[in-house]
């Protein structure tokens, strides 16, 4: 008998955006679903507050160094191109106020919500998926217990509490970088840039940056248990759950930060 | 009609399981195609069959992870210990903790919960595993953990899903030789599913052959090995020749 290779597939281009859009659609319904009963077990105080702390302590403190390198090199970064632009047009004491001004409104809620997605969610869909896998999931429901007051509540308490934390440190970095670069690129005195903060920043944009970091949170923790809770398979699976949760998690960071930013930011 | 129901414990005496007519379809393809049977208090049902004829189906259907199409699943207990194939015990969690998951709902004192702990892993064995994590076991004692999980709450039905496949000989006859012990000990009516030979041979007490969604065959273990059907006598000797088609599960 003669081994013939396997015949090429055929990619129909229709079938591939239907299979998209209809995988898109799935898991955004998969999502809210999710928020919806995590949400029901939250308001009902059926809450593991052991695990809670656990889970801030891997959500939240384990992310402080990750963040925190990235925050500073993105304020190093950005105080650099604004120092330079605003000294050239004599502004230089606006420095403060413009570099806080996108660090509260943008950088601070962006920067620990992308880390987090990269760090936390992706880790939590490969854990989920693999306990999907190996039936630890389906061990759970067999003994009555369910996943998503088990697995998804704590996780999502944490959230919840560490990503406004991690985006007020991230701020608070990327404000100490700015003053660095302020003082040994355009000669500005600590206490002039901060004089600029104080009469820039408003209540508001930490209203702003608290609800960003409330809805990363939200987006990051729902979309990647429901990924990994919806994930069948094998090994190869895991890896795909893995990026799908990146993918999404940070497309939807972006997608929202941009809605919220013109909601509240947009010229009437 | 589509129900699964669980009368209490002072029903008359009667099967602890019954299974009549059940039917379940994947994707517009027929898995199981009317499956009846009964499990009678302290007797072991072993069903057999090749991979993909829709045994774990079965089980799946028992503890409720699944819902028939149509059919019915009458249960005389709530109570259903699981043994899953790879354990499925929690890694997150210690020992201790993965038996004191299926005493959430019991509101127990600690002192209480570690008795009956300590108590279900020393009929396995593995009382000086207790704060191990599942990582720092064997695969034979992840597998006697999930035993000893299983039966944390003292079940009156134990399903059990391939628990010696993978697994090398010697550890296959200790597993049985559990299996065995726990049917004796706690008097629970128990369902194996396995295509191991020496499992269904020297654990259960009545076999049912399950092919393409039904029951083919049903006996004792004895009448299976030198049963003339076409189904059990290739299914038991191992044959290629035989109704059972490759692919025709």
């Amino acid at each position: 008998m003669t081994n013939l290779p396997a015949a090429r597939k055929r990619i129909d281009p229709l079938l591939l955006l239907e299979n998209w859009f209809g995988s898109g659609v799935r898991l955004i319904g998969q999502t809210l679903i999710l928020l919806v009963l995590t949400v029901k077990y939250i308001l009902r105080g059926e809450i593991d507050w052991k695990e809670v702390w656990r889970q801030c302590y891997i959500i939240g403190v384990n992310s402080f160094v990750v963040v925190g390198l990235t925050a500073v090199f993105t304020g190093f970064a950005m105080s650099l191109q604004i120092a330079r632009e605003l000294v050239l047009f004599g502004a230089d004491t606006a420095i403060g106020g413009v570099v806080s001004l996108a660090l509260v409104r943008e950088i601070g809620p962006i920067t620990a919500g992308v880390m987090v997605a990269g760090r936390v969610g992706s880790a939590i869909a490969a854990e989920l998926t693999t306990m999907m896998i190996t039936e630890q999931i389906d061990a759970l429901t067999v003994m009555r217990i369910d996943p998503v007051q088990f697995l998804v509540v704590p996780r999502y308490l944490a959230a919840m509490f560490m990503m406004p934390a991690l985006s007020v440190y991230a701020m608070f970095i990327g404000l100490l970088a700015g003053i660095q670069i302020a003082h040994t690129a355009a000669n500005l005195p600590p206490e002039t840039f901060m004089d600029s903060v104080k009469q820039t920043i408003l209540d508001r944009d930490f209203t702003v940056h608290f609800s960003k970091s409330w809805i990363n949170a939200t987006l990051v923790i729902m979309l990647s248990c429901a990924i990994g809770l919806h994930t069948r398979g094998g090994a190869e699976d895991v890896g795909i759950a893995t990026t799908r949760s990146i993918v999404w998690t940070m497309t939807m960071i972006f997608v929202f930060n941009y809605i919220v930013t013109s909601l509240t930011y947009a010229p009437r | 009609m589509n129900r699964t129901k669980a009368s209490d414990d002072a029903a008359p005496p009667g099967p602890m399981i019954e299974v009549i007519d059940l039917r379940k379809s994947f994707n517009g393809r027929e898995v199981l195609r009317g499956v009846s049977f009964k499990v009678w208090p302290r007797e072991m049902l072993g069903i057999i069959g090749p991979s993909g004829c829709g045994k774990s189906t079965i089980l799946k259907h028992l503890c409720g992870l699944l819902t028939p199409d149509s059919g019915q699943i009458i249960k005389r207990s709530d109570e259903v210990g699981l043994v899953f194939q790879g354990s499925a015990l929690l890694n997150s969690l210690t020992v201790r903790e993965n038996l004191a998951l299926p005493l959430r709902h019991r509101k127990l004192s600690r002192a209480e919960q570690d008795r009956i702990i300590r108590e279900k892993l020393e009929l396995v064995g593995l009382a000086e595993y207790i704060d191990a994590y599942p990582t720092q076991l064997s695969g034979g004692q992840q597998k006697r953990t999930g035993f000893a999980r299983a039966i944390v709450n003292d079940p009156k039905i134990i399903l059990y899903d391939e628990p010696t496949t993978g697994l090398d000989p010697v550890m296959s006859t200790i597993i049985e030789d559990y299996m065995i012990e726990l049917e004796h000990k706690l008097g629970a009516a128990s369902i194996v599913v396995t295509h191991q030979p020496s499992t269904w041979s020297r654990t259960a007490d009545r076999v049912l052959l399950v092919f393409g969604g039904r029951v083919v065959w049903e006996g004792n273990p004895d009448e299976a090995l030198k049963s003339d059907d076409p189904y059990m006598r290739q299914f038991a000797h191992a044959t290629r020749e035989g109704p059972m088609e490759a692919g025709k599960v």
